[in-house]
């Protein structure tokens, strides 16, 4: 590296070296990503998507699955960045169609593990229709959905899990829409596993992704991000360390959830986390794989009518 | 731009626990200065360069490898070896 840009670092030529071969050997995290490719990531410093992303590394090796048997799936936004840095099958798509490409890999493969990978803006607002008709479905792909309240990347207009009364740069004065619980959305529309989990609590998260891409069926994993740069920034929340620590302060485990009496679970303000629901549903593939059997193995094949005798 | 304070880190006379150490270690190149890594410290064992830019090793006896940092950190940028 050159000189003049060592200082300006005020790094030593040892600390600036490319990572050396045992920094990729030494943690498991690590090996699963793209060591050619260009780090550090393009999100702002102290992003919590950086910390979602480690977790679903760990959840994958966890599971002990190959690269090649994993698919992920992302839209467009900042999240939808993550596949970029990671050492598996990728693909890129449209805004909001995430879901939509990732199903019809899954029919395609149905052995493949194939994960999507999306903001909350990609997966409700633009591609809000893709999400619930995937939840309705039950098809077998894992939709980790990272909330950070905001469109991050097109510069912080309000999305639609913005709070009711929180700035954003196209609600000056505050906003009036109500947020979507994207949680309840997909466990009315039937997903058959849904949690949500915060970046702060990284390895709670990894237990809930494991659990989510073992699982046969639709599964959601909500990760609730923050975006220091524009929501913070707007709404005065603080730096980055600064609203980690808010996602530790302002949630709460579901089993102390639970506990609390009706009246005091309508005035919770607080994030739930935890597993919300765990369905046993037949999956979409494994139904159409044997409906499509089932048709192919006939002897017989149904003349058409044709309306003469 | 301005030269970023250094965070200073809260001194606290607390007992060396004995158990598990570990080794921590921080590629500057990957780390963006985003403080997290300090500020959640439990045993204050990093605290930032003093250009503010990236966070360096200050009590290495410390560590119990409490795994903190490294699934935390935003760029992966640090990886902590568990000793026996």
């Amino acid at each position: 590296m050159v000189d003049h840009i060592l200082e300006a670092h005020h790094l030593t030529k040892q600390e600036a070296q490319i990572p050396p071969e045992d920094w990729f050997e030494a943690n498991e995290t690590l090996q699963k990503l793209r060591k050619h490719k260009k780090f550090p990531t393009i999100w702002c410093s102290g992003c919590g998507l950086g910390v979602v992303m480690g977790a679903l590394i760990r959840a994958i090796d966890h599971l002990g699955l190959d690269n090649d048997q994993v698919a992920l799936v992302a839209g467009i936004g900042c999240t939808a960045r993550m596949p970029v840095y990671m050492d598996f099958n990728t693909l890129h798509t449209t805004h909001g169609r995430a879901l939509a490409f990732a199903t019809g890999l899954k029919i395609a493969r149905p052995d493949m593990k194939v994960i999507a990978i999306m903001g909350d803006g990609d997966a409700l607002a633009i591609g809000g229709n893709h999400f619930i008709h995937a939840a309705r479905r039950n098809i077998g792909i894992t939709a980790l959905v990272v909330n950070n309240s905001i469109y991050g990347m097109t510069g912080g207009q309000y999305s639609p899990t913005t709070p009711v009364g929180m700035r954003a740069t196209t609600a000056p004065y505050g906003n009036v829409e109500p947020p979507f619980p994207i949680c309840d959305l997909a466990m009315a529309a039937g997903a058959s596993y849904v949690a949500r989990s915060t970046a702060f609590h990284a390895l709670e998260l990894d237990k809930y992704l494991s659990e989510a891409i073992a699982n046969d069926g639709f599964s959601l994993v909500e990760a609730v991000s923050y975006c220091h740069t524009t929501y913070g920034r707007i709404n005065k929340l603080g730096t980055a360390a600064d609203m980690m620590r808010a996602l530790k302060d302002t949630s709460i485990p579901k089993a102390s959830y639970d506990k609390l009496s009706p009246e005091e679970q309508q005035a919770n303000t607080k994030i739930v986390r935890g597993v919300l629901q765990r369905k046993n549903r037949p999956e979409y593939t494994q139904i159409y794989n044997l409906l499509v059997e089932q048709q192919t193995q006939r002897e017989e094949i149904r003349p058409r009518n044709t309306g003469r005798r | 731009m301005t030269e970023v304070e250094p965070v200073a880190t809260q001194v606290q006379e607390k007992p060396v626990r004995k158990g598990p150490r570990g080794k921590v270690r921080i590629h500057a190149t990957w780390c963006k200065g985003c403080t997290i890594c300090v500020e959640f410290c439990p045993t204050n064992v990093l605290a930032m360069h003093p250009s503010g830019r990236h966070p360096i090793v200050v009590a290495e006896e410390k560590c119990t490898a409490c795994h903190f940092c490294d699934t935390h950190c935003p760029d992966l940028a640090i990886v902590v070896r568990k000793l026996n």
